[in-house]
């Protein structure tokens, strides 16, 4: 029992208040029910993409998505007095953007985490090692701790994370789910025909092409570079961060009239900011994810190296002779067939699911059941 | 095939053992301990206060 309470961060005090009481069970309730749910979905195969359909992977996606998010932000304590939680488990980065300040999050963000090392990084600075000796080196080595983590996810899974395993993009996936119009844009490559699309149409693809880039500009420049060089900001965190203010913000703005009465132009800023993500998630599939997430960015760099890779039967995805069922449905507008590990797949599963020669086969093989060849490179 | 066996599984491999390595570095390192010591306290910044 003192484990436990050593693990969500409660002392012998704490312990004795009946709502950090009342808070812990319901903490241990919300973790049982997620994992139950999670062994579920696995002992029903569920989580095998091409086997149900794209409409039963959808809700399964959902389901994923929500269980996740409230496992890693199930710290009910929190949730209830405003407070985060200050346990041994925040050592570990969650692989998606989940603000540490979320009353409820039990991890750290990668990306709030490594500004926050790279701010403290000092070539000048002094210190006294472990062995008593008296150095002069750099504190941290470039946050290798960091970097690490987000190595060994992306090294597994790539961007499945933003698909799957990222708060921000639950939010933005319930936001698209509002039954509107949408914004959907043609398939954007460089072999597309824009003489044939109306003016404002490839005013829209053009800028969608270029933005794209914008998240590896946030990353390097907002995540790297100004912490680094500049200090004393998370910059990224600071300016930027939707997921901060929505999760972090807000909640404990509504619970502590300290913060809210502390709130000012940066709180203005970020609302805004939050506000039209929020606001162009309802027409759009995905914009922090598309054009600003420098994590996003982290990931997409391993997409095309990742164990957990996307990979298409091209004799099973042949008999269609070119339907392109996949493309079309693809959110994030990514032909799986001609590139099935772009850098811009979330690895959501809507193409696998929606395919039906069931020729992408997502997952680790190199060969199907029947012997055929998977491809995970290009076409050529 | 052992070619694309390599090719397919050799570098995932390599980048988790290397993360792994990066990993077990930075805790030696007393880095985890600077990210929990950032993460246990309310970032004023991050929600927006700063």
């Amino acid at each position: 029992m003192e484990k436990l309470l050593w693990l969500l961060g409660i002392d012998e005090s704490m312990a004795a208040d009946p709502t950090v009481r009342l808070g812990a069970w319901l903490t241990l309730g919300v973790i049982a029910v997620c994992i139950a749910g999670f062994i579920i979905l696995l002992a029903k195969g569920r989580l095998r993409v091409r086997s149900f359909g794209n409409k039963v992977w959808q809700r399964t996606k959902l389901l994923i998505q929500t269980m996740w998010f409230a496992l890693t932000n199930s710290f009910m304590i929190g949730w209830i007095k405003g407070t985060i939680y200050q346990g041994p488990i925040k050592y570990m980065c969650v692989p998606g953007m989940n603000c540490y300040s979320c009353p409820g999050a039990f991890g750290s963000c990668p990306i709030g985490a490594l500004q926050a090392i790279l701010d403290e990084f000092d070539w000048k600075k002094s210190y006294v090692s472990q062995s008593g000796t008296y150095v002069q080196a750099p504190l941290y080595w470039v946050a290798v701790y960091v970097i690490g983590i987000l190595m060994v996810i992306g090294a597994l899974c790539g961007r499945l994370v933003c698909g799957l395993l990222c708060p921000f993009g639950w939010v933005q996936d319930l936001l698209y789910k509002i039954p509107v119009k949408k914004i959907k844009l043609p398939r954007n490559e460089a072999s597309i025909n824009r003489a044939a699309h109306p003016g404002f149409v490839r005013f829209l693809l053009g800028l969608d092409r270029y933005l794209r880039y914008a998240k590896y500009a946030f990353l390097i420049v907002m995540v790297i570079f100004l912490p680094l060089m500049v200090k004393a900001n998370p910059w990224f965190c600071k300016y930027v961060c939707p997921s901060g203010m929505l999760l972090g913000g807000i909640p404990l703005m509504s619970m502590d009239k300290g913060l809210a009465d502390a709130a000012g132009t940066l709180t203005v800023l970020k609302c805004s900011i939050l506000t039209f993500i929020v606001v162009l998630s309802v027409f759009l599939y995905r914009p922090f994810c598309r054009y600003i997430c420098p994590l996003g960015a982290i990931y997409s760099l391993f997409n095309k190296v990742s164990l957990y890779r996307y990979g298409i039967d091209d004799t099973a995805c042949n008999r269609c002779k070119g339907c392109s069922a996949c493309a079309k449905v693809c959110p994030m507008g990514v032909d799986p067939v001609k590139d099935p590990n772009s850098p811009e797949c979330i690895r959501c599963g809507t193409c696998a699911a929606s395919c039906p020669q069931k020729a992408i086969r997502p997952g680790f093989k190199l060969k199907t059941a029947e012997g055929r060849a998977i491809r995970v490179s290009k076409r050529k | 095939m052992k070619k694309s066996v390599f090719t397919r599984y050799f570098f995932p491999v390599l980048l988790v053992l290397i993360g792994a390595g990066c990993i077990v570095y930075g805790v030696t390192d007393g880095e985890a301990g600077a990210v929990l010591r950032k993460a246990i306290s309310i970032c004023m910044e991050c929600i927006g206060i700063g």
